[in-house]
């Protein structure tokens, strides 16, 4: 504990009606180092808006479990989340997840900035690119996507930096593939997630190829894993609404294990859960011991 | 083969250009030759034009020798329109390159003396071939007893534009400084044009930089008083032995902010291929403001608070310069229903005011996908011929079993762009499209390319994007 918060290197106070003044200003040094605590769980961030600090699915089951210790249903607006595509088969389902948790983070907000989409090009042209007619389809203005098609990742993670940093965007997607994208660490991630959370932007780092036992070390507040589900099918069996199925493999709160499957609806802009084909939906999250990481191997096997 | 042209020790022997290599060769025998270039000799003069713009903006190209220096008002660094030119003399000769120089109160004149070795004033004195009309011409004048410009300049026009045509009374005009004409400078000058010379050059790139700024700063002075801010900034800095480096900025809406111009100069001085090499140091540095637009004086709100539009321009003007323009996109709907042509990725520098997406009617599942193969990737089907829907495919080396599907979407082709396309098999192929989910879950958008035996015997089947 620092005691130059509340000790400010005066002679003690003889009066004793002083006393008050000192207790007052505990009171203070105790706020602003609660204020602190807060920030660095991504809670009390402050904003410079009033603008809620957290967005949610939708879903009262995952919102609710994803409180952690920060109090607030959903996840923190202005934080680095992780998306990872659980084999590069579910590349485009992990970039939708990344498109509509960005859009309803983007809906909290009165003056709807835009989104900011970047790719590293040779993998756009090996694996797909953006189909803007696609976005409007998920409902998602694509005149709301700045896109940035970089040279390569540490271009794309340069960019990402200075997207997060600006905040005239509501949100920053970075898509990097493969397993070790050159440029991306600790401290990359540690930047953007410090810069999200002063200027009030949803960062998501999204990962297509990462190996399962080894992601990278990250300072993202969530890590999640994305694949595609069966969709319900629709009249004449035709596929139906995207379905993804996701999987919170760490938060910064000790959660894990919490997995879904969810449907997004377009005209409401909100997901909605689906039946898995195990049976019954998980049980919900867990909280983890104190003291033991959740991003622990034998933590995440659970 | 013949001397297109010779150096000073070739003409001191006698040597010069229309004479036959042959002749020369006989008369030195070890003359050096080598073959006429005039792409090279075209590039190496547009160097030196380029050179030439520290005395003025205005320089012409004149091939294949000269360049053309509009000095009027730009002569207040120099004593005198002599020593400048003196100057400009001294650095070529510096260089490497003989120059000879005249000075006039035309183009035209001045070329014309420059090339018969004359001085202003001496007008009179040039022969006729100065006129730079054709051989013919110029004999038939000799023959008349014509051979000076001075003796051409007392003749009633009348009767030499009768003889001789109107062409011959104009060049002599100019010559004489009674008409002028239009010359066309390298590149146009911008609006606003700010910069500082040294007596001592600059060595260090920051302290360029920082000159840089300070002259961005006064340009915005001054556009601030036009109420117009800057679209395009471009920047010379001269280096004292004749080499330039040029630095061009653009941004993404009009701007006076110093501060953003000193993060996109950075950025820029970041991106380039060779870093700025100051050498010798630079004793000219030159900002330019080459496209403006209008742009009010801006009252800050009183709350305080971060302007949203500003930022967003800062950032796309920042990383359109460090990645390129084209790299920074907005997308825009395109008027076509070919999938692939439906959309325009235009730089979001100079994008247009967004248009609105046609977005779907509530309760059908999106019908295009969110990534897209351009162009389609072939994969091998199973299907019921002539056009049932496809039940397993093949794609990337893997198969897929075909669960749900919907189609066909069918996509008839541009037959109007096509020569003789309305007529049957001539309209190109239609596409027969189908959504369809695999075994576990994952969404392809495929298509058949040709109807069955009308359009195409064996049609091939393609992937053309992804479903989330």
């Amino acid at each position: 504990m620092n005691n130059n918060d509340f000790d400010s290197g005066e002679p003690l106070p003889l009066n004793p009606a002083a006393v008050p003044r000192t207790v007052s200003q505990k009171a203070a040094a105790l706020k602003a180092r609660l204020a602190k605590i807060l920030a660095a769980s991504g809670t009390g961030t402050a904003q410079p808006d009033d603008r809620p600090s957290h967005f949610t699915l939708g879903i009262d089951r995952i919102d609710t479990a994803l409180r952690g210790n920060a109090g607030v249903n959903g996840l923190p607006r202005s934080a680095l989340h992780e998306l990872h595509a659980q084999s590069k088969d579910h590349r485009t389902s992990a970039a939708a997840m990344a498109l509509l948790l960005a859009q309803r983070c983007r809906a909290l907000q009165a003056d709807r900035k835009p989104i900011l989409w970047i790719s590293e090009s040779g993998e756009a042209r090996r694996q797909g690119r953006l189909y803007p007619p696609g976005l409007a389809e998920l409902g998602i203005d694509p005149s709301a996507i700045l896109h940035v098609d970089a040279p390569d990742s540490i271009a794309a993670l340069r960019a990402a930096a200075d997207g997060v940093r600006s905040s005239a965007m509501s949100a920053v997607i970075v898509e990097l593939a493969g397993k070790k994208p050159k440029g991306l660490d600790l401290t990359a991630t540690r930047r953007l997630s410090l810069s999200a959370q002063k200027a009030g932007v949803l960062g998501l780092l999204l990962r297509c190829g990462s190996d399962a036992d080894n992601p990278l070390p990250t300072a993202a507040f969530s890590r999640w894993q994305v694949a595609a589900a069966p969709s319900l099918a629709l009249e004449a069996n035709a596929p139906g609404h995207p379905a993804f199925d996701i999987t919170l493999l760490r938060h910064r709160s000790g959660l894990y294990g919490l997995s879904a499957r969810l449907e997004w609806n377009r005209d409401e802009q909100a997901f909605r859960e689906l039946p898995s084909e195990q049976g019954t939906p998980h049980a919900g999250a867990v909280p983890a011991l104190a003291g033991v990481r959740a991003d622990h191997p034998g933590m995440r096997a659970a | 083969m013949v001397i297109m042209a010779a150096d000073r020790q070739a003409v001191s022997l006698g040597l010069g250009p229309g004479m036959k290599l042959a002749d020369a060769r006989a008369r030195v025998p070890d003359l050096l030759a080598f073959d006429h270039d005039p792409r090279a000799d075209a590039h190496l003069l547009a160097r030196l034009a380029e050179a030439c713009e520290r005395y003025t903006p205005m320089v012409a190209v004149e091939p294949p020798d000269a360049l053309i220096l509009d000095i009027t008002g730009a002569v207040h660094f120099h004593a005198s329109e002599d020593a400048l030119a003196q100057d400009a003399e001294d650095r070529l000769d510096a260089a490497g390159y003989g120059a000879g120089w005249a000075l006039a109160g035309t183009a035209d004149a001045a070329l014309a003396l420059a090339r018969h070795g004359l001085k202003e004033g001496a007008e009179a004195q040039l022969p006729v071939a100065a006129l730079a009309m054709d051989d013919k011409t110029h004999q038939s004048l000799e023959r008349a007893g014509l051979y000076r410009i001075g003796d051409l300049a007392e003749r009633p026009r009348a009767n030499l534009a009768a003889r001789f045509g109107a062409e011959l009374t104009l060049r002599l005009d100019r010559i004489l400084g009674l008409e002028d004409r239009p010359i066309d400078p390298l590149r146009r000058v911008g609006n606003i044009v700010t910069e500082r010379r040294f007596a001592e050059p600059l060595t260090h790139v920051d302290a360029a930089l920082e000159c840089l700024s300070e002259l961005f700063a006064e340009a915005a002075e001054r556009l601030n008083q036009r109420g117009q801010g800057a679209r395009m900034v471009r920047m010379l800095l001269f280096r004292c032995d004749g080499d330039i480096a040029r630095l061009g900025l653009e941004t993404g809406a009009p701007t006076r902010d110093a501060a953003l111009f000193q993060r996109l100069l950075r950025e820029r001085i970041d991106a380039l291929n060779d870093p700025l090499n100051p050498g010798f140091g630079y004793d000219l540095i030159r900002l330019s403001i080459v496209a403006t637009e209008p742009l009010a004086p801006q009252q800050l709100r009183l709350a305080g608070g971060e302007d949203r539009q500003e930022d967003e321009v800062a950032l796309v003007s920042q990383l359109s310069t460090r990645l390129g323009r084209e790299r920074v996109q907005k997308f825009a709907p395109a008027d076509s229903h070919i999938p692939e042509q439906g959309l325009l990725a235009l730089p979001a520098l100079s994008a247009p005011a967004p248009v609105a997406w046609q977005m779907q009617p509530p309760g059908d599942p999106p019908l295009r996908p969110l990534h897209m193969f351009d162009p389609p990737q072939r994969v091998q089907v199973i299907a019921e011929v002539p056009d049932g829907p496809p039940h397993r495919f093949t794609w990337r080396r893997k198969a897929h079993q075909v669960i749900r599907y919907e189609g066909p979407e069918r996509i008839a082709s541009e037959w109007w762009q096509r020569k003789d396309g309305q007529q049957p098999g001539n309209g190109g192929l239609t596409r027969d499209y189908y959504r369809v989910e695999d075994a576990r879950g994952r969404r392809y958008w495929l298509f058949r390319h040709g109807l069955y035996g009308e359009e195409k015997a064996n049609p091939d089947w393609y992937v053309h994007g992804l479903f989330a």
